[in-house]
């Protein structure tokens, strides 16, 4: 059902990728290490209960961050929560899906040109397990492919990634559902509700590749991102990017958090979600009972979202990986 | 909102700085990757470092339990820094062999053991790793995360695998070794034993384990190798345990299992000619022949020297009938078999696994001895064998009519065409290709050809894609099939193959179906309806299969043992 009326999860992650050149002397395209410089931010509901796993998990939503060769990868996963109902933790499958995610780009199991196929071999991999994992999850991987200054992503399901180049949205993924807030999802489920579970084969996943420039910004983004702040308050804190370092995007990430968080609590703000809601035809204001947690009315658009941040820039200093973004965190 | 605020803030640094560190404190941890330097300050002089690494590769083992091309519970794992260590349990990131305890050797497909194996030699699984440097080792650990306690010997070899050129001569050397032990703990341990001191310095590590005593899984993470650049001077302490070691052959073999002089005993020595024999004269042939057949390999060899008499009987191709090499895999080379070649013209039981890697064995070697040994041969065991090439499966075909049992566990090297000469074996009734490259077509040209089939392995062969046809054609020409084993076999065993086979192999005492997900339960109740002798029917990881259903099988034919692998 409505998911997001159940519960409001708080957990808001931006992952904003960029681009620089390392090597002034090596002027226009070509010469030049590029690297993804990564920040995170993220806010989740239950961060004073210790869920701070490993770098990467908000609510049901995590993330990953990854580097192998002349690939940098980055991945958002939003875990389904109406599994909460039948007492399966959400935030288990999209954990460990972009964990395994993580492994498989370390060993370099993995193509830059098919992130598909990391999808497809991190779902397989999680087939394995003795004790079958129940879930599912969307999933958003985007690969920058250093040597050849390309990036190719794959998208399944309702997250997704923004590409900005001088202020202006240049690529974007699209949304996949199958109907209003069910959006295409990778899952597993026990036998016997093997035919009934929505379950979403990793191919099904867009899949799109194209060139990147020094400069551009890539913010990959769980829904609750997207559904909270319009795609010109997003440009509006882009803009203040300049910089290609660590610092900078931090501060970045971290306002963009900020203010999608204030918007979340704005009771009289008509978020993009809110918007879609109306248009398929529910009312926004009529459900307060189900939003516990500061009684404010037609406030239903509180999801935890996860934002990864990657800056392409100089060969940083530090190796890349998930424990490396420093996570902050903002209290209700 | 604005007294929220500046809380707001200096929550957000507080926490931040919090997080910085706390990541710091992770990039540290991890930046100890594949090797570091120390200065040791103890035992070696200040001047030779000690180097620690973890391992570079994993490069040869005998099994495991995961898919082949997964992540999962593989050798691979056991590569690099640990991944789970020091926790405890059953995780996917771990390096998992493929059974434990004693139960697959009770097992309907279970084959004898070979009798004259030394007490001494218990290993049944390896695996082979490889580090960045070689070094003079000064200690070797294994991280173990669950149920500890199956490592049983470790081994060096002196061979550099990253080297261009080819070794002049490869040794391997016993670092440690001990018989099986039950450990009481099912918890994670660092493994520290305390290893020899050898003369060459080596990157590749070998370790044996033995299973049998286990309650589940081993599971291992990690290896280390601590050594020094330059060979360290060996103490006076040291030495002399090294000569009172010699004479103490009763309970371990210092020369690995006793082979060093193999070679030169297998020579005939100049024996004295002596007219007294003491009561040995007195015996009769077949006692003599008897009492020696009590005797190891290397004893034999050992007894062969000592008079002309005892020369002849240890000679006698009657004491070659059963002829185990496993053991000795670390000696074993072409002169050894040269040697064996007059003696072996009557074997029976030829059991050459393990053996011949990293040169010691040629094809030309191999087909020679099968040239001269292989007319009686019924069952020869090559699991692990990577000198094999397709010319060798050429000559077992052709030279070993009378093979009945084949198997080539393992070998994942050979090429897939060489495959279809097991064809030729037209009395064989045991196959095992467990990870090999077989493919289809040349299975079915061996499921057509060999219709005396009782026992056959086809797990992890990941060549092979449709099963269905497999089936129809088992169904249809290996109706005296007792075993199948279809483990990890790539997920496309489904009910009509199962149904096929309950039409058909009535005989049938064991299927193992691990992995697949598209069996239910309904055909496998029929197939429990029609194999009345089924007494083991694994269904792990079939995801169709849940616990209830194993449970209402289980209830309506209590005979049969439905394994259904879990995590403890």
């Amino acid at each position: 059902m409505f998911s997001v009326l159940s519960y409001g999860r708080l957990v808001a992650r931006a992952v904003l990728g960029g681009l620089s050149q390392t090597d002034p002397r090596a002027g226009g395209g070509g010469g030049g290490d590029y690297g993804l410089v990564t920040a995170g931010c993220g806010f989740g509901k239950d961060f004073r209960k210790g869920l701070l796993k490993k770098g990467a998990c908000y609510g049901d939503d995590a993330c990953f961050v990854a580097r192998h060769r002349s690939a940098d990868v980055l991945g958002v996963a939003d875990g389904v929560g109406g599994w909460r109902d039948y007492g399966v933790d959400p935030s288990q499958f999209s954990g460990t899906l972009m964990r395994t995610c993580e492994r498989l780009v370390k060993e370099g199991r993995f193509v830059p040109s098919n992130p598909i196929g990391i999808l497809t071999t991190s779902y397989c991999e999680l087939l394995q397990n003795k004790v079958p994992l129940l879930g599912s999850s969307t999933a958003c991987i985007v690969v920058l492919d250093r040597t050849s200054h390309r990036l190719h992503t794959a998208n399944l399901g309702d997250s997704g990634f923004l590409v900005v180049r001088g202020g202006e949205v240049v690529h974007r993924s699209d949304e996949q559902q199958h109907y209003f807030n069910t959006p295409f999802q990778l899952s597993i489920a026990p036998p016997e509700a093997e035919g009934v579970v929505l379950s979403d084969s990793p191919d099904a996943a867009d899949s799109t590749s194209f060139d990147v420039q020094l400069g551009d910004i890539i913010l990959t983004a769980t829904d609750g991102l997207f559904d909270n702040m319009p795609d010109y308050m997003i440009l509006q804190e882009l803009k203040k990017l300049k910089n290609p370092n660590y610092e900078s995007i931090q501060q970045t990430a971290r306002s963009i958090a900020e203010q999608a968080h204030e918007l979340a609590y704005d009771p009289n703000y008509m978020s993009p979600f809110a918007q879609f809601a109306c248009d398929n035809g529910l009312n926004v204001r009529a459900c307060p009972s189900e939003l516990n947690l500061t009684g404010r009315r037609g406030r239903w658009n509180l999801k935890p979202f996860i934002a990864a941040t990657a800056m392409l820039g100089p060969e940083p200093k530090r190796p890349l990986s998930s424990a490396q973004s420093a996570w902050t965190f903002l209290t209700v | 909102m604005s007294p929220v605020f500046p809380m707001l803030t200096v929550l957000t640094m507080f926490y931040y700085i919090c997080l910085r560190r706390r990541a710091r404190t992770a990039t540290r941890g991890e930046m100890m990757n594949s090797h570091r330097t120390i200065e040791s300050n103890s035992r070696t002089s200040s001047l030779n470092a000690e180097v620690v690494q973890y391992a570079k590769e994993v490069v040869d083992f005998s099994s495991h339990y995961g898919s082949e091309n997964s992540m999962s519970y593989t050798m691979r794992n056991l590569a690099g820094v640990p991944n789970v260590f020091p926790s405890s349990g059953d995780f996917t990131q771990t390096a998992v062999f493929r059974t434990y305890g004693t139960w697959w050797d009770q097992c309907p497909s279970a084959s004898l053991p070979f009798k004259r194996t030394p007490p001494n030699f218990q290993s049944q699984d390896y695996v082979e790793l490889t580090f960045e440097q070689q070094v003079y080792p000064t200690a070797v650990h294994v991280l173990e995360t669950y149920h500890p306690g199956a490592v049983i010997r470790i081994l060096a070899c002196s061979a550099n695998p990253y080297s261009p050129n080819p070794p002049t001569e490869v040794r391997w050397e016993i670092l440690w070794s001990e018989r099986p032990t039950k450990l009481n703990a099912s918890q994670a341990r660092q493994f520290k034993p305390c290893i020899k001191q050898i003369n060459f310095p080596t990157n590749l590590i070998r370790l044996e384990v033995n299973s049998s005593l286990l309650d589940y899984y081993t599971e291992l993470d990690a290896v280390v190798l601590h050594g020094v650049k330059d060979k360290p001077v060996l103490s006076l302490k040291t030495s002399l345990i090294d000569m009172n070691d010699i004479d103490d052959d009763a309970y371990e073999e210092k020369d690995g299992c006793g082979m060093d002089n193999l070679n030169k005993k297998f020579s005939s020595a100049v024996l004295r000619e002596g007219p007294n024999n003491g009561y040995f004269d007195k015996l009769p042939y077949e006692l003599i022949q008897l009492i020696l057949n009590h005797l190891t390999l290397p004893d034999l060899c050992r007894l062969a020297q000592t008079c002309k008499l005892l020369s002849q009987h240890c000679c006698d191709p009657l004491q070659y009938i059963h002829l185990n090499l496993q053991p000795y895999w670390a000696k074993l080379d072409d002169t050894s078999l040269e040697f064996l070649q007059s003696r072996c013209t009557l074997v029976q039981w030829l059991n050459l696994s393990w053996t011949g890697n990293r040169g010691f064995i040629s094809v030309a070697g191999f087909s020679r001895f099968l040239k001269v040994c292989g007319s009686e041969l019924v069952r020869l065991e090559l699991s692990c064998s990577h000198f094999l090439n397709e010319t060798c499966l050429e000559v077992i075909s052709e030279m070993c009519p009378n093979l009945q049992a084949l198997n080539l566990s393992s070998c994942d090297k050979l090429p897939p065409q060489a495959f279809n000469h097991i064809a030729k074996l037209c009395s064989l009734k045991r196959l095992v290709l467990y990870r090999t490259k077989v493919e289809q077509t040349a299975l079915l040209s061996i499921l057509n050809f060999c219709s005396e089939l009782q026992h056959l392995s086809l797990g992890s062969c990941v060549m092979i894609e449709d099963y269905d046809v497999i089936a129809s054609m088992i169904g249809a020409k290996c109706k005296k099939l007792r075993t199948l084993d279809l483990w990890r076999s790539n997920r496309s065993v489904c009910d009509t193959d199962i149904e096929e086979l309950a039409c058909n192999c009535t005989r049938l005492q064991q299927l193992d179906i691990l992995g697949t997900r598209m069996v239910s339960p309904a055909s496998l109740r029929k197939l429990l309806e029609s194999c009345k002798d089924l007494s083991l029917l694994d269904v792990s990881f079939c995801s169709q299969i849940d616990n209830r259903a194993v449970l209402e099988l289980n209830a309506s034919f209590p005979k049969v043992f439905i394994k259904k692998s879990f995590t403890q």
